[in-house]
């Protein structure tokens, strides 16, 4: 057991400790009157030299009680694989159901526990649901230029699924979005849905003669932008989560044992923030192509 | 690692210049908007957020390819 970062983390946590505690009993004694402002400006070099104490006291602590391996940046583009009943499935699979575990969880105990309580006036959690399934009503409807109560639901649980795709990369799993082949599914089942309202709302000889509008030249490269689209959505969705795994990555492994609390705030943005960024794109994309082949 | 391996993979994330100067200019004609009507201003915020996402797949494209090239061959 080394001597001097044992020293350190306990002397680092300890000062960080007190320091803390100090500013909190001065701010707590002068509660709501008037000097409050000041003695927050007197205490902030108590708050910045506390955090940072406790800080270093956590690196310095974590560093004895678990040295890391020097490791080395293993980034690989196809998910690892593994074997689960006998079968050889890659480890998107697995976190994948276990996001679709969390979204039928939280729609089961939905519809069993909050929706027989609807009430005329709503209010509280009954008003966000009702919200959440209006607002993607009235987008389907702004975006697609059609109103369908199936594809506005089939995109609110493809956003409510990528969403929770998303969050488990906040456990240290990788993301099943992080995987082309899972991108690549749901946007294969975005271009089969184009190609049936487009069938649907001309027919086929309709949509035929829509590739050749405005001249028949343009006949070949609407059908290769046709095919494009899966492809980019696909590789939109793919990238950005891998671009967002990989920094993460890169920050844990700079940071090593001193990795607490500055990953988190940097979380925030690449495994809450873009994540949901790219989903509201996805669903819109998603609605602008289906609009466009059912005009 | 191969020499070659790693010009690849340089050339291919190129494509991150045109991406940054596109979503750049189009970042300074929303604020420009944004300026001349404030009340407009929830529109062209998430015209803006669309615009961005789709200019910023091109660089994606480029990022996921040097990738490929460099792990896996």
């Amino acid at each position: 057991m080394n001597l001097v970062p044992a020293v350190g983390s306990a002397a680092a946590l300890v000062i960080g400790t007190v320091l803390l505690v100090v500013r909190r009993r001065a701010l707590a004694a002068a509660q709501g009157s008037e000097q409050e402002s000041d003695l927050q400006k007197r205490y902030k070099k108590h708050l910045i030299l506390g955090v940072l104490a406790l800080w270093l006291g956590c690196g310095l602590g974590l560093g004895m009680l678990a040295p890391p391996q020097q490791a080395e940046l293993h980034v690989s583009v196809f998910a690892p694989r593994m074997t689960l009943l006998g079968f050889d499935v890659s480890s998107s699979v697995v976190v994948g159901w276990i996001a679709m575990a969390l979204v039928t969880l939280a729609a089961l105990w939905a519809r069993i526990f909050v929706i027989p309580k609807f009430q005329e006036q709503p209010k509280g959690l009954q008003l966000a649901l009702e919200r959440m399934v209006g607002f993607f009503g009235e987008y389907t409807q702004e975006k697609a230029g059609f109103s369908s109560d199936p594809l506005s639901a089939y995109m609110l649980t493809i956003a409510l699924y990528l969403s929770a795709c998303a969050i488990t990369e906040l456990f240290g799993l990788r993301p099943p979005t992080a995987d082309l082949v899972m991108t690549g599914s749901i946007a294969l089942i975005t271009f089969f849905m184009i190609q049936y309202f487009g069938l649907q709302h001309k027919g086929v000889g309709g949509r035929i003669k829509s590739f050749a509008q405005p001249t028949p030249i343009v006949f070949p490269f609407k059908i290769l932008s046709d095919i494009a689209t899966p492809v980019s959505l696909a590789c939109r969705l793919y990238g950005n989560m891998l671009g967002g795994m990989i920094v993460m990555h890169l920050v844990y492994m700079a940071l090593g044992t001193f990795g607490v609390g500055i990953p988190a705030v940097l979380g925030l943005y690449f495994n809450a923030f873009h994540p949901l960024i790219q989903v509201f794109i996805f669903v819109t994309l998603s609605l602008t192509f289906i609009g466009e082949a059912a005009e | 690692m191969d020499g070659m391996v790693a010009i690849g993979a340089g050339l291919a994330v190129l494509t991150g210049l045109g991406a940054g100067i596109g979503m750049g200019i189009a970042t300074s004609k929303a604020a420009e908007a944004v300026g001349r009507q404030p009340e407009a201003s929830g529109k062209i915020n998430s015209l803006l957020m669309l615009g961005l996402a789709l200019t910023e797949s091109t660089a994606i494209y480029g990022f996921v390819t040097a990738l490929i090239i460099i792990f896996q061959s």
